[in-house]
């Protein structure tokens, strides 16, 4: 029954979320033209996405200690797995209608979802509340970037967004630390600090 | 160099732990499922982090029901409940705890364990009712995932072998809706089956302590085994379509039926008296056949008759021929099973259990007499490539399929109750110390 701290979990998936930005960034800064001059590289970001939503269900079996948090990590793999898949299907020519380009932004929207919903206290009860309800928003407002990404595939500024927002995302979970004095311990009804 | 570092990264992410939020279970006394040889005077909870303790925090009820536990308070350790005990007499006890996490949230948690004898798995706890109609239902949304997904697999690699496009997708299509199914739907007998064990609203539910059903029971260790499974298959299956890789669809069918297992490794098979190797041997042999021979008749009556008119013959005979060794394996394990359960034939009639079998029996006659219906009447006409039996063929095949399900149906009731009781063996006497 002894488990690893949280943050240990979510900095390993935040070093993957930094690489999927960072490949998306990449392509934005460079151009999709110049991007796609080798054929594997269309197929990165959305592989490591299909790739990380495998990795969560590992999570989501190993942390049953609370029905939320298994249900949360399970729809977190899915809307990964949803997202990378879909994507993969239009690089490779598989799919064919444009309505697949909105998996990517239906996955955001569910994935902020998650983090609202299964976080029930506000944002200044604590740091771990605090960042649920900044990435849960972050994810749910960035929707609009990534709709605007998905229909007009060619823009810069989009691309750039979204890239953007996956190293927003990291960042934050890299900031999930318990005894990191940046959040601190926010509000007295919280009780002491873990460690 | 390159290649190195991205390998490195992969193998970092496929080690993750496990993660925190509230207030988690750090360990317990007695442990989960411990048999005790002497009676303990306290049980105790030990969290990751400061709880505050209500008065009834641990609550322990002997079998019958009855309070054996004081008043809950804190140890000297602020993570850690205690409660004292009364003298506990030999037999099965259950512990039902709650208190609030640090983050405000009530944690809730069940566990069992046994003082000279084996306690029981926490689903069979003091207080558990035992499955519901709803979970019948979800478990037979579990089967028909099942033989969407084994049966398509199946048929496509062993019946189907070339397909036209449009009926590549549909085929794909199904056998993807039936993997997605079978992880949804297991996640949903899984919260079912630990609200049943837990017995909270479902507000505080959604903070109960599942480890102990999910590690506790074979039922939470299947749902686990088969969750992690089922992933690998709907990636297995993903990059078969993807990269139309007709060996991916080899492992995706062989990772299912490996993983299928899953339910005959935690159901009856496993764990009733007289359980054995081969009894749970027959319960997948019997689970795989039933898949695949109903999931084989959905494929052919909605996949190949509408989308691939060219291949309908073929499909059929092949099929036709693969239909009566499943059904030869289905009923040989059936019978073997129903005679391990049920020891005397009055058992059908007089027992619930029995008689639940005996609605799935009159079920699957109906359904082996539609099927001798295609084979000596249908077949003939379609070897002889008689076009006008291919139309009413479709609806017939619908109608065996349906009748199928129903089996299906009436298995997930049957194997949400239980046998009669064997007569117990004689055990060896324990000594309990007050």
């Amino acid at each position: 029954m002894t488990r690893p701290p949280a943050e240990h979990v979510h900095w390993l998936f935040a070093t993957g979320v930094l690489l999927l930005g960072l490949f998306l960034l990449a392509e934005a800064i460079v151009g999709t033209e110049a991007w796609r001059r080798r054929p594997w590289r269309p197929y990165l970001w959305p592989s490591f996405a299909f790739l990380l939503g495998t990795l969560m269900w590992l999570v989501m079996v190993s942390f049953t200690s609370s029905t939320i948090h298994m249900l949360a990590h399970s729809a977190w793999a899915q809307a990964l797995m949803l997202a990378g898949a879909a994507e993969l299907g239009l690089v490779r020519g598989k799919l064919h209608s444009p309505l697949w380009r909105l998996a990517t932004p239906f996955a955001f929207f569910v994935s902020g979802a998650a983090f609202l919903v299964h976080e029930q206290n506000p944002w200044f009860f604590q740091r771990s509340a605090f960042l649920h309800h900044l990435m849960g928003w972050t994810l749910v407002l960035g929707t609009s970037v990534v709709i605007a990404r998905a229909l007009r595939p060619g823009r810069a500024a989009a691309n750039a967004g979204f890239a953007i927002l996956f190293i927003a995302l990291a960042v934050m979970l890299y900031s999930d630390r318990d005894t990191a004095p940046v959040f601190g311990h926010l509000d007295p009804l919280a009780g002491e600090p873990r460690r | 160099m390159t290649r190195a570092i991205l390998l490195g990264l992969v193998l970092a992410l496929a080690l993750p732990g496990i993660a925190l939020a509230h207030a988690t279970v750090r360990s317990t006394f007695p442990e989960y499922r411990q048999r005790l040889d002497r009676a303990p005077a306290n049980a105790r909870v030990t969290f990751d982090q400061a709880v505050r303790v209500f008065p009834n925090s641990i609550s322990v009820r002997t079998e019958g029901g009855r309070l054996v536990s004081g008043r809950s308070r804190a140890a000297a350790d602020p993570h850690t409940v205690v409660v004292p005990l009364r003298p506990l007499a030999r037999g099965a006890y259950t512990v039902r705890w709650r208190a609030l996490s640090a983050d405000g949230h009530t944690v809730a948690g069940i566990w069992t364990f046994g003082v000279g004898v084996a306690a029981p798995p926490p689903t069979e706890a003091h207080g558990a009712s035992g499955p519901t109609r709803a979970e019948h239902v979800v478990r037979w949304g579990y089967f028909l995932a099942l033989a969407l997904l084994l049966g398509g697999l199946g048929f496509r690699l062993l019946i189907a072998r070339e397909l036209p496009p449009g009926a590549e997708r549909r085929f794909y299509q199904l056998a993807g809706l039936g993997v997605v199914a079978a992880l949804e739907v297991g996640i949903l007998a899984f919260v079912l089956r630990a609200e049943d064990a837990l017995q909270l609203p479902f507000g505080e539910l959604l903070y109960g302590n599942l480890d102990p059903i999910a590690r506790g029971t074979r039922f939470g260790t299947a749902f686990l085994a088969m969750t992690l499974g089922f992933v690998l298959v709907a990636g297995l299956l993903f990059l078969a379509w993807l990269l139309e890789r007709r060996v991916l669809l080899w492992a995706a069918f062989l990772t299912s039926l490996a993983f299928a297992s899953g339910l005959s490794l935690s159901g009856h098979s496993a764990v009733d008296a007289g359980a054995s190797w081969k009894s749970q041997l027959a319960d997948w042999v019997h689970l795989s056949a039933a898949c695949l021979w109903l999931g084989g008749l959905l494929q052919l009556a909605l996949v190949v008759w509408p989308l691939a008119p060219n291949e309908r013959r073929q499909a059929f005979l092949r099929f036709s021929r693969l239909a009566g060794v499943l059904v030869a394996l289905i009923v040989a394990a059936g019978v073997y099973l129903s005679i391990l359960r049920l020891p005397e034939v009055s058992d059908l009639w007089e027992e619930p259990y029995g008689r639940v079998l005996l609605l799935k029996l009159g079920l699957v006659s109906l359904a082996l007499s539609w099927g001798a219906a295609h084979h000596f009447v249908a077949r003939p006409l379609v070897e002889r490539g008689d076009g006008r039996v291919f139309r009413p063929l479709s609806r017939s095949l619908l109608g065996e399929a349906a009748i199928g399900m129903a089996v299906l149906l009436a298995a997930a009731v049957l194997v949400d109750s239980s046998p009669p009781p064997r007569e117990p063996q004689p055990t060896k006497a324990v000594t309990v110390s007050p």
